[in-house]
């Protein structure tokens, strides 16, 4: 076996998924380049702005300080993961009503940071949701917005907002 | 990238072979929150990623007859929710709470905090006053060091490539006091200009008669400070005590840092945060 390329399986927002990879990619890269789901963005490519967060195995992870080799076996969910045929998830939903997106860059992460803790914990108090999301930088919205999308998804959360 | 291989043995013994026959050319990985960067700043080129995250060697919090045993691979986020830390070593579960982010610390390692020999790694401090001891694996066998031998300076790792980090041996403390504080330029996501620990007893007569300090990031590799610990063990603590240790911590740093710019800001900042921590003792 060549090690410089490597074979992975995992699942991908619930359809599974079998590809070879670089041995050294990212994750971000091959869900970007490789499998072509623009949703997770490289804002600072160092874990530092969370514009790449990604749900592995349930929790949130940055997806561009994780080795796409390390996919395999894993339960991967980006953000196109979550709307469904019924429509948008109730997060995106809440942040469309709250205004929570501006330029959109750190949206998608922001959704998945959020996500990963309402599985933890489907009602977090401020504090909480504030400690989730400080792994995600927004340059636009001075963060308000962002708490208010959240905080009103939590009041109306009966469960469905982690699914 | 398309130059590196990845590699990710199912046992410790199939690692350390793997090892042995490459060492030089291969850097371990765990988490993956330093070495991509590294990699992508493309300061890092190796031929062989080593993925030690899974082997079961390296997992666990356990208490294993007298000591503390916790595995290399244990997340920060699993440190940070772990009863046995909270209960036996509280200053080592604190230190997981301010670690970088929820994203950063659902992977990274303990392993991996120590083992890039960073000086301002959030872990070492608590671990520090933990006496805690690195089981270092190779073919040739088990061997422990001292956790503050394992960097002999900033980046700089002092062991050999072909062992692997698989635990950590640290001695469990139940104490009344215990804590990690730090400073950075915010709160959150921070790299830790400054960093402590420490855990202390009090006895019957309010005298400290337990006190263990380290001190992080300040000075090349995260050290214990024995003088101040003899300074206030078997003292009544009051303020004007541990203003007075925080002054001596701060005079011994600068003696290893030598005077620089920084030096106004940092015997302030010393003094405040070790007082700012140890108060809950008067």
């Amino acid at each position: 076996m060549d090690p410089k390329t490597v074979h992975i399986e995992f699942t991908l927002n619930g359809s599974p998924r079998s590809l070879e990879i670089p041995g050294a990619a990212s994750a971000l890269w091959v869900i970007r380049n490789l499998i072509g789901l623009k949703g997770a963005k490289e804002g600072c490519g160092i874990g530092e702005c969370g514009a790449c967060t990604i749900e592995v195995d349930g929790k949130a992870v940055n997806s561009c300080l994780m080795l796409a080799a390390q996919l395999d076996g894993a339960d991967v969910l980006t953000v196109e993961g979550l709307a469904s045929e019924d429509g948008l998830h109730p997060l995106q939903s809440s942040f469309l009503e709250h205004h929570g997106v501006q330029c959109g860059f750190c949206t998608p992460g922001l959704l998945m940071s959020t996500h990963a803790l309402l599985k933890e914990n489907p009602h977090p108090d401020h504090a909480q949701v504030s400690k989730a999301i400080a792994g995600n930088l927004c340059r636009c919205t001075g963060y308000r917005q962002i708490f208010a999308s959240i905080e009103d998804a939590v009041k109306h959360n009966s469960g469905e907002a982690a699914q | 990238m398309m130059n590196t291989g990845y590699v990710r043995p199912r046992t410790l013994e199939d690692a350390l072979a793997f090892l042995a026959e490459n060492s030089g050319k291969t850097r371990i990985v765990a988490g993956g929150t330093d070495v991509m960067v590294d990699l992508r700043a493309g300061t890092l080129k190796t031929d062989y990623l080593l993925d030690v995250s899974r082997l079961q060697a390296l997992r666990g919090i356990e208490i294993i007859g007298n000591d503390l045993s916790v595995g290399a691979a244990a997340t920060l986020s699993e440190i940070y929710n772990s009863a046995i830390l909270e209960a036996h070593a509280p200053a080592l579960q604190k230190s997981a709470v301010n670690f970088a982010s929820k994203q950063i610390r659902n992977v990274a390692t303990i392993g991996g905090n120590v083992a890039h020999c960073s000086p301002c790694g959030d872990t070492l401090p608590a671990l520090a006053i933990h006496e805690a001891r690195a089981v270092l694996s190779s073919p040739a066998g088990e061997r422990q060091v001292p956790i503050e031998a394992i960097a002999s300076g900033p980046y700089m790792c002092a062991l050999p490539q072909n062992e692997i980090i698989t635990r950590f041996i640290l001695k469990p403390a139940t104490v009344a006091f215990a804590d990690f504080q730090k400073i950075g330029r915010r709160k959150e996501l921070a790299v830790a200009r400054m960093s402590m620990a420490y855990m202390a007893d009090k006895d019957a007569e309010g005298r400290i008669c337990f006190f263990r300090f380290a001190l992080g990031a300040c000075t090349p590799t995260p050290q214990r400070n024995h003088r101040i610990e003899a300074m206030l063990t078997g003292q009544i603590p009051d303020a004007a005590r541990i203003w007075e240790a925080g002054r001596v911590l701060a005079e011994d740093t600068i003696a290893v840092t030598g005077r620089r710019a920084s030096a106004v800001y940092k015997e302030s900042a010393i003094q405040g945060l070790f007082m700012r921590m140890v108060y809950p003792l008067v």
